[in-house]
Order: C-alpha cells, then structure tokens, then sequence
C-alpha cells in the first residue's frame, strides 16, 4: 500500500474517532459550564456516533467493516441504538470493479483467467468487506464459485488495525470511564487472520462437510483445491433459494417452519455436539433447495469464519441453554461458570441476578423452550448491568449466531423451538 | 405406584395448578453431590416425591371415579418391556475390564433424555371440551393443561433451585464413578439429527390435529415411563453394587428416588389415556369417532417401534462403539465374546394387547 494512500485511510480513521468522542464531549462539556442534569437519553448520541462511524466503513471498507460489524454483534458492550446502525453493514458493501479482481486472480493463479475458466461472470454474485464471489464455468464444464481477496487487503488490515489501535489507546486514556475496546480488537485481529487464509476456510468447509457426512439435508460445496489458493478459493457452485424467501420457498412447497427448523438443528449439532461451526449465518450464506432423492436441503455457505470450541464448552453450553429452556436456575449459575463467566467480586450474586432476570421473563409469558433474539438481547443487556467482568468470547460468537438465526425466523414468521431442534421428542 | 398406600382418601375432584404443583411441607432438603434436588425426606426419614401433596391423592380419586363408573385402567403387559442393553452383568463386566466410557456415556444420555422429558409442558392442550363428546369435569384429563403436564416437566428437568431427574442421574453417575471423564461424543450422538422431533404421520387424519398431537404424545411418553422400569432398575443394581461403585448406598438411593418419582408420571398419564379412551371424540366433521379406537390404535403403534426396531437400533449403536472403547481402555481379548454371552435374550410378542383398533 503506497505511504500517501496509508496516511489517508489513517487521517479518515482519527476524524472518525475525533468526531465520535465530540459527540460524547462536548454536551458533556457544556452541561458542566451550566450545570445542567444528565440526559436521561444517550441514544440520540449513539445514533449520531454510529453514523460517523458507518460513514467511515463504507469510505474505506476492508478492516472498518469488519470493525463495525463485530461492534454490530456486541451487544453486551455496545448500547443498542449503535448496534442497531451498523447492523446495515452486513448486507450493505460495494463490490470492486473487474478488471481489479480479475488482476488479483491471475495473479494468484499464475495463468491468464480463460487459462482456468471457460466463462467468467464479471458481475459478483455477492461483495463482502474482504472478499467477493463470481460465478464462472472450469474447462470441463463444472460450474463452481471463485471468491477473491482484494488485492493488498491484508496490508490494509494489519495498517488500519494499527490506527484503530492507536485511536484506542488514546480514547482509553482520555476517557475516565472508558469501554474496554483493546481486548476486543486483539479479538477481531485474530479472527481477520484467520479469513484472511482461505487454505484454511476450504480446511472448515471439509470440516464441516465431515460433521453432516451421515445427513444428506446439509449441503456443504466441495472446494477445488488444485484452483485454491490462500487468496482464492474455488468452490462447487450449489445453487438454491434464499432462505429468507418466502415467496420463493412457498412455491417450492417447502414449510418455513420446517427450515428454521432445520437451522435451528443443523447449528445445535455444529456447536453443541461437535464444537466446530460456521460462525456467520447470515440470510447470504444459507440456501434451501428441494433435492430430488434427498427432499429439503439446507446449503452452508462460507467457512471463513469457522470456530472450534474448546473442550467441554458444548457440554457447558447445552448446560446453559437447556437450564435457561426449562426454568432451572441453579443449573444456570452452575453453567455460567463452567463456560468461564467470573464476576469482579467473585460473588455468585450477579449470576444468581442474571438468572433470576432470565427466569421472570420466562414467568411473563410461555416461554416454549425457546431461544430468541430478544432473550439474547435481554441476556447480554443483564450481563451489561451486572458486574460480570469475564464473558467468554467464545460464548459471545455463539450468541450471536443464535441471534442471527432468530433473527431469519421473525424474517419467515416462524419461530424454532430449540428443545426439539436438540432432538428433544415427546413422540 | 402404591397410589392407596401413600396418599389421604379424598373424594375431591377438581384441583387447581397451584394444588397440582404443590410439595409436602417441612422435608429435610435432598442434596446430591452438592446439588440441591428436588423432593425430600420426611419425619421418619422417608424419601418424598415433589409435588405430590394434591397430585397423588387427586389421581387416586380420578382412578377410583373411572372404576366406579365403569371404566378400566390400561394396562401394558409386563412381557413387552424390552431387558435394558447392556444389563447388570454386561455393564458389570465393562467396568471390572477398566472400560468405562460405554456406562458413563449411558447414565449420561439418560439423565439427557430425563431432562427432555421437560418439553411435554408445551404440548398443546385443545379445548377438550369441543372435542370430546362426554363431559371431562372431574378427571384428570381436565387438568392436563392445568398442572400435570408442568409438575410432570419440572419433576424431569428440575425447576428453579432445584435439581430434577437430569440432575439426579448426573449425580448418581458422578456418586457412583467419583465425577468420571464425560466421553465428549455423547453430545453428537443424541443432537440434532434429522426428523428429531419434527415429521409425525397422521394416525386419524379426521381428528383434530392438536388432539391427536397430545394423545400421540401421551401415549409416547407413557410407554417409555413404562420401559423405563428396566432402566431403574439396572441403574439401582448397578450403582448400588460395591464392586463398581465407590458410593453404593447414595449412587443406589438416588436412582430409587427417580424412580418414585416417575410413579405418578405413568399414573397420571394411564388415567387421563383411560378417561378418554371410555368416552367419543368428535371428528373434524362432527361425526364420532371411539375414544378407545383412537388411544389403542396409538398405543398399538407406539408398542410395535418401542419392542421392535427401537431396542434393535440402541442396540446396535452401542455395540457399534465397544470395540473402539475397549481398545482405547486396552481391555483384553475376547472381552466382547464374553459380553455378547451375557446379553439378556429378548423377543418381541407377536401382539401388544391393543390390535383390535388397528
């Protein structure tokens, strides 16, 4: 990346976060001249800081995406107006022009594009914050997806996390009560290290694939690996209905009580069971198609962010899940700490709280063993209001695939019983 | 369950969910392996099962009105009931060979399911009322809904501070094996596999679909509360066994408290089955339709998969994984020679006492 382009982005970056701290200081300033109360209110705030913050992202893109987006999914950190904003982010990033990505294949590959591919289309199929999709036809007619990094995207990754870093730093020292932001960038720079090698994204497709080898209603496309490489990745070319069509499922006959069913299922068995999942559910990334000898197929897509869970956290975390589904709050207390959870104190009392909350919410109304969007929320906004200084990353990823997933049953109106999913049966 | 022997003659007949859910009051707390459980121990020392106060009394009276009026209670002959695989002496035999994982893996699927047993709180109750011709008032199918299905959850998964049957096997294995290594597979076998739970094919596609839903269910979950007797009693000799177990007295007793526990979960269920079996359900098109054709056509399909292909599939998914885990425990040679000799023989009945309906 050239020096001038690097300072650029770095400027753009610190006038963000400039303009961010403004929005917090300066009313903050002006109500101690006058002497004024506290608003009731920072969503106003939150709103305007978002905004700056999601201008910034769509002017440079790559790593303040990325940014944004795990700030999206925070919502045991960040307050809700600000995690509601750059939620657009998820389906909203510009795709690169052609010849661009058409550079950066050939040149990964070593060979001219029509070398490897007998038709190439230069429209994406799909443009994310590192990478985008285009379908295209290999010499022996198998239709597949290439997905391709942007060129010199990891040089703009490791500069930018570096001025992120930096605008931490300093906000964290300026700021008397400072929001714990470092240890959630070290996060995000693991995990930008990890998409960022598609050897090892085609590795957790195969992975995944291997899990559901005994079920043929999940589909995981096969990867070309001799077209693969770690900037692009060469896949067989599953096609399907988006799954939060409606129309499109209804006139493919299929239920979509059935498929959020199924979601709901097929992700049980990832985390829970195998402790290795696809960590990124969005509507883009899974497909229903109708299969001849199979029926209903669910179609993974995406592997680039694929977790392993440690040892005994699926057990930890059906522990929790099932204690929260069946009203049980000793056994949510006794889970929340063998996931990891401490307290600053130490005190059991903030779980006894967390669970206590969990459980009046569950006495308001039928619960019907089920994990929603809004129980999520209502968890990390507990946490957020109790001394919990420890909530394991992990837990959090895992959160927010959940929410994800409730999130595609309110889009198909269908709700998904979590009990069952798990392969709870009265019948 | 020895309903007469524990419970106050009463000729009371209607009970609210507060009745329904409510304990004996004063009990010594039960705690095992530092878990709070349900239930507790009386005066005498006597082991008491939650939420017993009204609901044993309550099904005695629903039991004794049936009788009165001419009904009977369904029976499931005791000779369908399939042995528990491995049995005491299969399991005995493992663990004596350091082969532990297949037992553990057992009594931990088991306190799993216990724990699923929770899911019958959302079974959808339809207005009975509408469906059923006779008047229900009085009987225990009229309180489904109204406190058996939830004290039924809550005895499985436990509630609130309190431990349940999930919670109880858990600490009997843990009791009994000192807090084994939990085999990391267990998870991945019993999770999420396709057409848990979801697809069920319509028995009497002219009744209302909710009602069949919740018959079908019931019938379901009596008949495994039925099977289970072979469950309690393999984990109560087994556990309570000092050649296995390092504590044999409490190991043993907690699984003896799980297994009064469930008494009233067959009783109540048999009740309400047999309250409706005696009386006519009205179809979607207004036309009647025998109670008795419908419970028994259920029962007589749930029998046949829970005698036949069931036992047959458990069996084979656990015998499956026994060579693997006697190499990874190094066990010597001929060890499954020995422990395919000591399987209890087991062979259907040609009849499950329901085919008339069928």
């Amino acid at each position: 990346m050239r020096r001038a382009t690097r300072l650029s982005r770095a400027l753009r970056i610190a006038r963000a976060g400039v303009a961010i701290w403004l929005i917090y200081k300066v009313p903050a300033l002006l109500r101690r001249v006058f002497r004024r109360p506290p608003p009731d209110d920072l969503g106003p705030s939150h709103e305007r800081a978002a905004r700056v913050l999601l201008s910034a992202a769509l002017d440079l893109r790559g790593v303040v995406i990325k940014v944004c987006q795990v700030v999206a999914t925070r919502s045991d950190v960040f307050p809700p107006a600000i995690v509601r904003e750059l939620k657009q982010l998820h389906d909203a990033v510009p795709p690169k022009p052609f010849a661009v990505i058409r550079e950066a294949i050939e040149r990964e590959l070593g060979k001219p594009l029509d070398a490897v591919f007998a038709a190439f289309d230069e429209t994406p199929l799909a443009s994310a914050s590192l990478a985008q999709v285009h379908r295209a036809r290999l010499h022996d007619g198998r239709e597949v997806a290439v997905k391709v990094q942007y060129p010199e995207i990891e040089t703009i990754v490791r500069g930018d996390l570096e001025e992120i870093r930096r605008a931490c730093r300093l906000y964290e020292r300026l700021d008397p009560q400072p929001l714990e932001l470092l240890p959630l960038l070290t996060e995000l720079a693991t995990h930008l290290a990890l998409e960022l090698d598609f050897r090892r994204e085609a590795d957790s497709a195969d992975r995944v694939r291997e899990i559901f080898a005994d079920d043929p209603s999940v589909v995981v496309p096969r990867i070309h690996r001799e077209w693969s490489t770690s900037r692009v990745l060469v896949m067989e070319l599953v096609g399907g209905l988006k799954v939060t069509d409606r129309d499109a499922l209804a006139a493919a006959g299929i239920d979509p009580a059935d498929v959020v069913q199924d979601l709901m299922r097929v992700f049980v068995r990832m985390i829970l069971a195998a402790g290795f999942f696809q960590a990124d559910p969005h509507p883009g990334n899974l497909f229903v198609r109708r299969d001849a000898t199979h029926g209903r197929q669910l179609v993974l897509l995406d592997f680039g962010l694929s977790k392993e869970l440690p040892d005994g956290f699926g057990m930890g975390l059906f522990e929790l899940m099932f204690s929260m589904m069946t009203w049980n709050e000793a056994a949510m207390i006794r889970a929340f700490r063998e996931l990891g959870f401490e307290t600053r104190t130490g005190d059991p009392s903030t779980f006894v709280g967390i669970a206590r909350r969990m459980m009046r919410r569950s006495d308001t109304g039928r619960f019907e063993g089920e994990l929603t969007e809004e129980m999520t929320d209502e968890l990390f906004e507990a946490i957020r209001e109790n001394p919990v200084v420890r909530v394991p990353s992990d837990f959090v990823l895992v959160g927010r695939v959940f929410s994800l997933l409730s999130g595609i049953g309110h889009t198909l109106g269908r709700r998904a019983n979590v009990l069952e999913a798990m392969g709870a049966s009265t019948r | 369950m020895d309903l007469a022997a524990s419970a106050t003659a009463s000729d009371r007949l209607d009970f609210s969910a507060d009745d329904l859910l409510a304990s004996e009051e004063g009990l010594a707390p039960l705690l095992a392996n530092g878990v709070r459980c349900h239930g507790g121990f009386d005066a005498d020392g006597r082991y008491r099962s939650p939420r017993t106060r009204h609901r044993t009394p309550a099904i005695r009276a629903w039991q004794e009105r049936l009788l009165r009026e001419g009904g009977e209670l369904l029976q499931v002959a005791p000779e369908l009931v399939p042995p528990q695989y491995p049995n005491v002496a299969q399991s005995k035999l493992l663990l004596g060979a350091g082969v532990r994982d297949p037992i553990v893996r057992a009594l931990t699927t088991i306190a799993i399911v216990e724990g699923f047993g929770a899911i019958i709180r959302d079974v959808r109750v339809p207005e009975l009322a509408r469906l059923v011709r006779e008047p229900l008032d009085g009987t225990a199918a009229a309180h489904l809904g109204r406190g058996l299905f939830e004290a039924h959850a809550r005895d499985e998964a436990g509630h609130r501070d309190e431990g349940g049957h999930k919670q109880m096997w858990e600490a009997a294995r843990d009791l009994a094996f000192e807090s084994p290594r939990i085999p990391p597979d267990v998870l991945m076998r019993l999770l999420g596999r396709r057409g848990a739970g979801r697809e069920r094919r319509r028995a009497f596609p002219s009744l209302d679909e909710a009602l069949e839903g919740m018959l079908a269910t019931m019938v379901n979950v009596l008949v495994i509360e039925i099977f289970a007797a072979r469950t309690f009693e393999w984990g109560i000799a087994l556990l309570s066994d000092p050649e296995v177990s390092a504590k044999p007295a409490e190991a043993g007793a907690m699984v003896s408290y799980i297994r009064s526990d469930e008494s009233p979960h067959v009783e109540y269920l048999r009740t309400a089955l047999s309250e409706l079996r005696a009386r006519t359900f009205v179809t979607c098109d207004g036309q009647d339709l025998s109670g008795r054709q419908v419970v028994d056509g259920l029962l007589h399909r749930s029998l046949r998969v829970l005698t036949t292909s069931r036992p047959a599939e458990q069996r084979a998914e656990t015998r499956s994984s026994l060579a693997d885990a006697m190499k990874a425990a190094g066990a010597r040679s001929g060890l499954l020679e020995e422990f395919d000799a000591l399987e209890t023989p087991f062979t259907p009945p040609e009849r499950t006492g329901f085919e008339s309906a069928s």
